[in-house]
């Protein structure tokens, strides 16, 4: 997957290949690969169609760093970092 | 229910269809549902939660009609906030003050339809007959990705009708397809192998427990034979099928909390068989529910590969660097780190000024219309408790809940371009950060923004919040937002008292009390959010959705129905408050009040102050006329004043003929001030004698560890009518009379030449402090007690209010006079 890591702020987008997808800097993307946090955060954030295999971009961060707008499934939706660290990304 | 009963009352709606609108938030179900039942509907709340239930009529053609309940946009009904699970015990048939729908439309977002069809795909498992109503179609296909509504139809066996909902195309469509809804045949969804062995297993096993027996449970489909309008009563089961018990056993599995499963999953050999297969499952890797999910997105990947060819030209590619959206592109700027929050507070600024000051002269000339309306009305009646009750009780009252409307309006106006734009999710986005880190939404922003003007609107604002907690936590801090109704108080106190040092400190003075609300509101927030309002934490999942231009109509209706459910909902509660303040503030009364003798005597004593104590009485009654035209008529006056002893020594005549004769002599202005003068004694007297009053000399003892005489005391009661209120109320217990704005110099005076028996001053500056104080953080506004009260539904909340404010507000101005008087004595 091409990186997109000439955007300052995103370290994880090089060698590592997992990530929390709060970490992920904006303009990158990745896939799903798993769905942490206690039961209702994982229903809803499934439900909104974070599964397995999904592709995810991060859109950008509010002015204020926090929250973040992914894109997935082709809809835009904003997490806050603390919800968005359940979320495990693969690069590859 | 209605089918069993052989006579059916002669209104009965027994042909009548129920029709429930579903769909996630942001796909227009509103829009729909407005198209279909035009100006016929009616808004309430479901009994017990506060949730809005509307509901319209909808005909269908010919003599047919459909009762339509519009459910709250929802994105599953699995998830456990208010408005989902009203969404499912209404499908569900679980709720008494609902009838069980014959037919479900559900308004699915051409534009985002994976996530649409996810709810789509929870609707088919319920079993009801189902019609999709296909909407956005404009938008996706600007966007290249044409969906077929015919290809769609096929792969999910109901009818599908594709709409753009704001243009009214295919509504027509839509009501002719209710009758053609069909339930969807069950799809196999892709669950992985050892998941459906598990599921067969508890299937099989509810089924030798026979779980049927245990409680309402009801399978899933009715017959597909069944005509609409005949509902299976509740409670009687056809003898279940394994299908039924397999779609049992994975609502169980899955961990569906529906109160119709309440009873089997607390049975001890479902709940064994449930934790063996969970466990089993956990051993594997496979967690039931996200498995689940996941399944049904799996289906809807199929599905949407059928349906939806993408015109590669103009379809948004997964690329950022070049926008090609519109929604995209408009991002770029509006939730820019400058342009964004540069434009975020135009447009703020702007809803505030509207509120705070535009809203005002029609709010005066409201007020001021409704007080000449009584004035004229009553023009008529005898002097007394009628007329006081009509002038002072009723049309004070009208006028206490009309003042709102202009504010109101105004808020919903902005609300519904906001929302409708989809603007005010990125908003909430662009504040969110601000006000997470006291606990609160970036939603909250509008509410606590609107509140400077007035909590009423503010709180009414917190509709916006889906979750049900960070809402509650922001209509309890709302009203410590410094709102204008305290301005004239703090006018009143910082310029009576802190005049001598300067405007700089003033100024300082009137910031500190906004910083105070503001600091309170975030200490309390951060208190109640991590107390008894830990929120879940899916409470900041927020759709970032298509911009759409805002329909003229949608807005008028939002800001026509929520105007008038303030009016009748709340207003009336204002109303009623209003009057009970008035009779307290009118009654006991004086004894001779009302006849008049009081108000002679009075006159009379006046008069022979006047003539004990010859010119120096007058100069005290007539100064506060000094300085105006009629003044030189007075020092006439006052040099014929001394003729007055000799008609009081002719003891033949009554008093009122003694006054006439007295002002026979004398200058008929004098006549008027005395009688002004008396007038004005006398109301302070009355008010004083009044439960009011009563309130305030009870209310001493606890007020004067604050700095508070009995005078503050019936200040503050009177201020429950409006927080403004207690300049007018302290007018008349001063005995100075109206106090009107901006002229309160009368009032300044008096206060600040008021003594205890001591000779203390009553007022000091550190006193003007706490009461200070006091305004800020005190909840003592009955059209707050009463929005809130309708907003949670119910006292309890407000009563938590009125408690934890008015405690907070008193330990602070304890705090404040204690520790003031100690730093100035030492």
């Amino acid at each position: 997957m091409q990186k997109a890591c000439d955007v300052a702020g995103c370290n994880h987008c090089g060698p590592v290949e997992t990530c929390a997808l709060h970490k992920l800097g904006i303009g990158c993307h990745g896939t799903v690969v798993g769905v942490g946090g206690d039961q209702p955060l994982r229903r809803r954030l499934l439900e909104m169609g974070f599964c397995n295999g999904v592709e995810v971009e991060v859109v950008r961060r509010a002015p204020l760093g926090d929250p973040i707008e992914f894109r997935l499934r082709g809809y835009h939706l904003s997490l806050r970092a603390d919800q968005a660290k359940h979320v495990t990304i693969s690069q590859k | 229910m209605s089918s069993c009963c052989e006579t059916s009352p002669p209104k009965s709606l027994a042909a009548d269809i129920t029709v429930a609108l579903a769909g996630n938030p942001n796909s227009g179900k509103t829009t729909v549902f407005n198209a279909l039942t035009g100006m016929r509907q009616k808004v309430a709340n479901y009994p017990g939660v506060t949730v809005e239930k509307k509901t319209g009529r909808c005909r269908l053609g010919g003599n047919r009609w459909a009762n339509v309940i519009d459910l709250p946009g929802t994105y599953s009904l699995i998830s456990r906030s208010p408005d989902e699970q009203v969404a499912m015990e209404v499908l569900r048939g679980l709720r008494a003050d609902t009838p069980s729908p014959d037919v479900v439309i559900v308004v699915v977002d051409a534009s985002n339809l994976q996530r649409n069809l996810y709810l789509v795909s929870q609707l088919i498992e319920l079993g009801h007959p189902l019609v999709v109503a296909l909407n956005m179609t404009d938008i996706s296909e600007r966007r290249g990705s044409f969906v077929s509504a015919e290809k769609l139809e096929t792969a999910l066996g109901v009818p599908v009708i594709p709409l753009i909902g704001h243009k009214k195309r295919g509504i027509d469509a839509l009501k002719s397809a209710i009758d053609r809804a069909r339930i969807a045949p069950l799809p196999q969804w892709p669950l992985p192998d050892p998941m459906r062995e598990e599921l067969m297993l508890v299937g099989g096993g509810l089924g030798i427990l026979g779980v049927d027996k245990l409680n309402q449970f009801k399978p899933r489909a009715k017959a597909v034979g069944d005509a609409p309008g005949s509902s299976v009563p509740t409670g009687s089961l056809s003898s279940p099928t394994p299908a039924n018990y397999l779609a049992l056993a994975e609502r169980l599995l899955i961990g569906d909390h529906a109160s119709d499963l309440d009873e089997i999953s607390r049975h001890e050999p479902v709940k064994s068989l449930l934790h063996s297969a969970a466990s089993r499952l956990t051993a594997l890797g496979i967690d039931p529910m996200q498995a689940d999910i996941e399944a049904h997105y799996r289906w809807i990947d199929t599905v949407t590969q059928g349906v939806v060819t993408t015109n590669p030209q103009t379809a948004p590619v997964l690329d950022y660097a070049q926008p090609r959206t519109l929604t995209q592109k408009v991002d770029a700027v509006l939730v820019h780190k400058i342009w964004g929050l540069l434009i975020f507070a135009l447009i703020m600024g702007t809803l505030f000024v509207s509120l705070f000051w535009a809203a005002q002269p029609i709010m005066n000339g409201l007020q001021n219309g409704v007080d000449w309306l009584g004035q004229i009305t009553t023009k008529r009646l005898a002097e007394g408790p009628i007329k006081d009750l009509l002038v002072s009780g009723v049309f004070k009252g009208v006028g206490a809940v009309i003042v709102f409307v202009p504010q109101i309006a105004l808020l919903f106006l902005f609300l519904s371009v906001l929302e409708d734009s989809g603007y005010l999710a990125r908003a909430a986005f662009l504040m969110d950060r601000l006000l997470a880190k006291v606990g609160l939404h970036g939603k909250s922003f509008i509410p606590l923004l609107s509140s400077f003007a007035c909590a009423i609107p503010g709180i009414m604002a917190t509709r916006t919040i889906e979750s049900r907690k960070d809402r509650l936590a922001t209509i309890l801090v709302a009203p410590f937002m410094s709102c204008s109704a305290r301005l004239p108080v703090y006018t009143l106190l910082i310029g009576t008292f802190f005049a001598s040092f300067g405007a700089m400190a003033q100024a300082g003075v009137m910031l500190s009390c906004y910083a105070l609300g503001i600091l309170a509101a975030a200490g309390t927030a951060f208190l109640f959010k991590r107390s008894f309002l830990k929120g879940a934490p899916t409470s900041f999942i927020l759709e970032l959705p298509t911009y759409k231009v805002p329909q003229l109509s949608q807005v008028w209706r939002a800001v026509w129905s929520n105007t008038r459910a303030f009016v009748t909902k709340a207003g009336t509660t204002i109303f009623c408050l209003s009057i009970v303040l008035w009779a307290m503030a009118y009654y006991p009364r004086l004894p001779g009040v009302d006849n008049g003798v009081r108000r002679d005597r009075q006159l009379i004593k006046d008069i022979a102050a006047m003539h004990q104590e010859g010119a120096r009485v007058m100069i005290q009654v007539t100064s506060q006329f000094r300085g105006s035209d009629e003044w030189e008529n007075v020092i006439d006056a006052k040099q014929r004043g001394a003729k007055a002893g000799e008609i009081e020594s002719n003891s033949t005549l009554n008093l009122q003929e003694k006054i006439d004769q007295l002002f026979s002599l004398t200058n008929p202005l004098l006549k008027a001030f005395l009688e002004k003068h008396a007038d004005q004694e006398i109301a302070s007297e009355q008010l004083s004698h009044s439960i009011v009053g009563r309130l305030g000399h009870a209310m001493e003892p606890i007020l004067k560890p604050l700095g508070f005489d009995w005078k503050m005391g019936v200040g503050l009661v009177g201020a429950f009518a409006a927080r403004e209120v207690f300049v007018s109320t302290m007018g008349i217990v001063y005995s100075v009379g109206e106090v009107e704005r901006n002229q309160t110099k009368k009032l300044a005076d008096a206060m600040r030449q008021d003594r205890y028996a001591d000779g203390r001053p009553v007022w000091t500056p550190l006193v003007a402090v706490s009461l200070l104080v006091w305004f800020v953080l005190a909840m003592q506004c009955m059209s707050t007690v009463a929005i809130v009260r309708r907003e949670t539904g119910g006292w309890s909340w407000p009563i938590f209010m009125i408690v934890y404010m008015n405690g907070l507000a008193y330990v602070a101005s304890l705090a404040v006079f204690q520790i003031g008087r100690h730093l100035l004595h030492a």
